[in-house]
């Protein structure tokens, strides 16, 4: 049809000639005024900076930083074995951004895990059979997600987590869980120093058939796997187990043990978590209720229960279609951990503020943050779509 | 009656074994719950501290002898916002007795806390919302009027807020103003961001798409704080004041949420429509302007609505750039060591403030859908 019209209308060689010149020139002419204005902004910004006496250039990444920060680890070698230390005032700018951006992964990371799960848990209770239950999601998800998160994460920090108990005095929760105004403390798996050779092969082999358990099918291998697994343990229990469990305490200085995490990642963890949940529910209820009827119906004539539907029929189908919105709210969960400055967790954007505060480079800064949060939401957007190529992929099989 | 209760509470509570053991577990936790709220609300909160510092929570450190400026905006508010919903929403009866009653509710607080001076005027603001909004009509002429008039007032209630000078502005009230420029200055940049996106010439689409696609993925306290740093830089004789500088960072990230949902509701238009004007030899200004974008801006004005709730949301951000939002100023009352104590009443205060307003967003937009979703059918 196209090619007809075209061929009615054909225009004479040179003016063909000059319209696609002049489509070039027009492009031409936007990539250079953009282009343009870009550089001019970058040499304005340097000009700037350099009448104040800096010069633009990433080798003040490798002075020593001269600040501290209140939690941070960079990675180091102790002989050949890579290991981490604590961040210090005479490590590297550059290891004080790493340090920053190990924090807020370690925040990110855990709160994806945490956020799906409490999340799937909220979207389904929100399509509850119970009235009360659904009705107090409902008011939860609606509290949370017309508030800003900030004021969050500062109720969470000064109205909670500040007021927990010192930690001379701290409660002792459920298995151990310390939880007082100097931070959180788990209980740790300890390495116990009497396990021999032979119990760590044992345990190493218990968790290999685990694994295998879980991942082979068969009822009857199955069980020998586990069989096998469980006796592998008590073994390796009987010569010394190599893992004890290391319960935090509660002493007069303050908490000593376990695995500890500090009261402004616990605030900042809290508040995302909680306000990720929210959103993550109304992915799932959105995704549970967008699935035909038909699939509750038919399942229902088949005998299942409700629950039985919901596990082995709507949730398999609903984390086909909730992913790629997952991605998005992951990846806005990410940028919303630099929000912790307002609590002074050293997040990366905290602790760009305080190297750019101390060098006066922002520029240099601001395009190292920038480009860290870009990665991060593309490697966030890639191992989703991963997963949703494998996922989606075999339905197409 | 005992019965349809009693069927009720079976059918909605106990009808199930699980369900019985959800509403044993879940009854007594927020009946304990609720029992502890209300008694710290009733009996042991100070609320006085609250009322107290009700000026610094609504304006800041805005100076006390200028704080007319403040109740004119408030009333320029009131009357673009009754105006605005008089577009979308007529008033039904039971709206009206709810806003009308809630309007009163505060002002006899206010009467009641602070001074009966500020409980008439809060009355009267809302009066001139009420106003506003069943005196204008769902006509074409009153849109065109009420569309000038929300610009006009905005830019008034700048005039009139700016003699003091903008770095003393503070608490909910600049929030609100932030909220309502930024939205309103992401609209034009973000419709040609969307347009751009779409565009047939290469160049302007891959660099349309790289702005939006970097923006949304860094964090806005980012762009807020880059934009407050660099602008001192490029113009270092003259002096832009902070809250400018927040606003152009806030306008900058917005408009690249506002372009893809109007990138959305651009490809929502039937395709018929641009060829049927194409057809008639429309220029693609004429196009863009008079056949596609009023259809795709209709589409999406739910979502629009809603990303005011979250520009709102993000005002509390200002912090970073040393403004004192209403957040900020809540933080500043918890500062003074007198109120030390007052943790949980201020914090209760603010939450149930962003509660209201959010609820208030977050319902316009969901009714503004269902209206929509009604007459495209």
């Amino acid at each position: 049809m196209s090619t007809e019209i075209a061929e009615y209308h054909s225009i004479p060689p040179a003016r063909r000639g000059l319209l696609i010149a002049s489509k070039w020139l027009f492009q031409a002419a936007i990539v250079l005024v953009v282009a343009g204005l870009v550089i001019w902004l970058g040499l304005a910004v340097r000009e700037a900076l350099a009448r104040k006496g800096i010069q633009f250039s990433f080798g003040y990444l490798g002075n020593v930083a001269n600040f501290s920060l209140s939690e941070g680890v960079v990675p180091s070698f102790v002989g050949h074995w890579p290991d981490l230390e604590p961040f210090s005032p005479t490590h590297t700018n550059l290891q004080a951004l790493l340090a920053g951006l190990w924090n807020s992964l370690k925040v990110a990371l855990s709160a994806i895990v945490l956020c799906t799960m409490f999340g799937t848990l909220v979207g389904i209770g929100r399509l509850s059979t119970n009235w009360l239950v659904r009705n107090l999601c409902f008011g939860l998800v609606e509290a949370i997600r017309n508030t800003p998160l900030l004021i969050q994460i500062v109720f969470w920090y000064f109205a909670v987590v500040l007021r927990f108990p010192p930690a001379n005095a701290a409660s002792n929760w459920f298995g151990g869980l310390l939880a007082s105004r100097s931070g959180v403390f788990f209980p740790g798996l300890a390495i116990s120093e009497r396990a021999g050779a032979a119990s760590w092969g044992l345990l190493v082999a218990a968790v290999a058939l685990v694994v295998a358990c879980l991942v082979l099918r068969g009822l009857r291998l199955r069980l020998i796997l586990l069989a096998a697994a469980i006796s592998a343990l008590m073994a390796a229990a009987f010569i010394g187990f190599p893992l004890g469990l290391d319960l935090p305490v509660a002493t007069r200085f303050g908490a000593r043990g376990g695995f500890a995490i500090s009261p402004e990642m616990t605030a900042l963890l809290l508040a995302i978590v909680v306000n990720s949940s929210a959103y993550v529910a109304e992915i799932v209820r959105g995704a549970i209720e967008s699935l035909p009827k038909g699939q509750w119906e038919a399942s229902a004539s088949l005998g299942l229960s409700r629950s039985h539907t919901l596990r082995d029929i709507i949730l398999p189908q609903v984390f086909r279609i909730v992913l790629p919105s997952l991605a998005n709210r992951y990846i806005s969960l990410t940028k919303d951990t630099s929000l912790g400055i307002a609590i002074g967790f050293p997040d990366l954007f905290n602790v760009y503020g305080t190297v750019s505060n101390q060098t006066g480079r922002n520029l240099e800064g601001v395009v190292i943050v920038m480009l860290t949060y870009l990665a991060l939401s593309w490697i966030i957007s890639a191992c989703v779509n991963g997963i949703n190529a494998r996922v989606n992929g075999r339905r197409g099989r | 009656m005992t019965t349809v209760a009693l069927r009720w509470v079976h059918r909605n509570l106990f009808a199930k074994p699980f369900d019985t053991a959800l509403s044993l577990v879940v009854i007594p936790m927020l009946a304990w719950a609720v029992y502890a709220f209300a008694h710290w609300a009733l009996i042991e909160a100070h609320w006085q501290v609250v009322g107290g510092s009700f000026k610094v929570l609504m304006t800041g450190i805005y100076p006390a002898g200028q704080l007319w400026r403040a109740w004119f905006s408030v009333a320029t508010l009131c009357a673009m916002f009754g105006a605005g919903l008089g577009l979308s929403l007529r008033p039904g009866r039971a709206a009206l007795t709810a806003v009308a009653s809630v309007a009163i509710l505060i002002a006899a607080a206010l009467a009641a806390a602070i001074d009966v001076h500020s409980g008439m005027l809060t009355a009267a603001c809302a009066a001139l919302g009420i106003a506003a909004w069943i005196g204008t009509q769902r006509s074409a002429v009153d849109q065109r009027i009420v569309l000038s008039g929300l610009l006009a007032g905005v830019v008034a209630v700048f005039v009139v807020l700016s003699p003091p000078g903008f770095e003393v502005w503070g608490g909910l009230l600049l929030s609100v103003v932030l909220t309502i420029a930024v939205s309103i200055l992401t609209l034009p940049f973000g419709i040609l961001l969307a347009l751009g996106r779409q565009s047939r010439i290469t160049s302007l689409r891959v660099i349309s798409t790289a702005y939006i696609e970097t923006m949304r993925s860094v964090p806005l306290i980012l762009v807020v704080y880059w934009i407050w740093i660099i602008v001192p830089l490029l113009a270092p004789d003259t002096s832009v004041p902070g809250l400018l500088r927040g606003m152009a960072g806030f306008a900058l990230f917005f408009a690249a949420y506002v372009a893809e949902y109007v990138r959305s509701g651009l490809q929502a238009v039937p395709k018929g429509q641009i060829e049927a004007a194409k057809s008639l030899a429309m220029s693609s200004w004429t196009l863009n302007v008079d056949i596609v974008l009023p259809q795709a801006l209709r589409v999406v004005v739910p979502s629009l609505v809603g990303q005011i709730l979250d520009i709102f949301n993000g005002a509390t951000l200002v912090f970073i750039i040393g403004l004192t939002d209403f957040l900020r100023a809540g933080q500043m009352i918890l500062a003074d060591p007198q109120n030390s104590g007052r943790t949980y009443e201020i914090y209760v205060f603010l939450f149930a403030v962003y509660l209201a307003i959010g609820g208030a967003i977050t319902y316009a937009s969901r009714r503004l859908e269902a209206h929509l979703a009604r007459g495209s059918r």
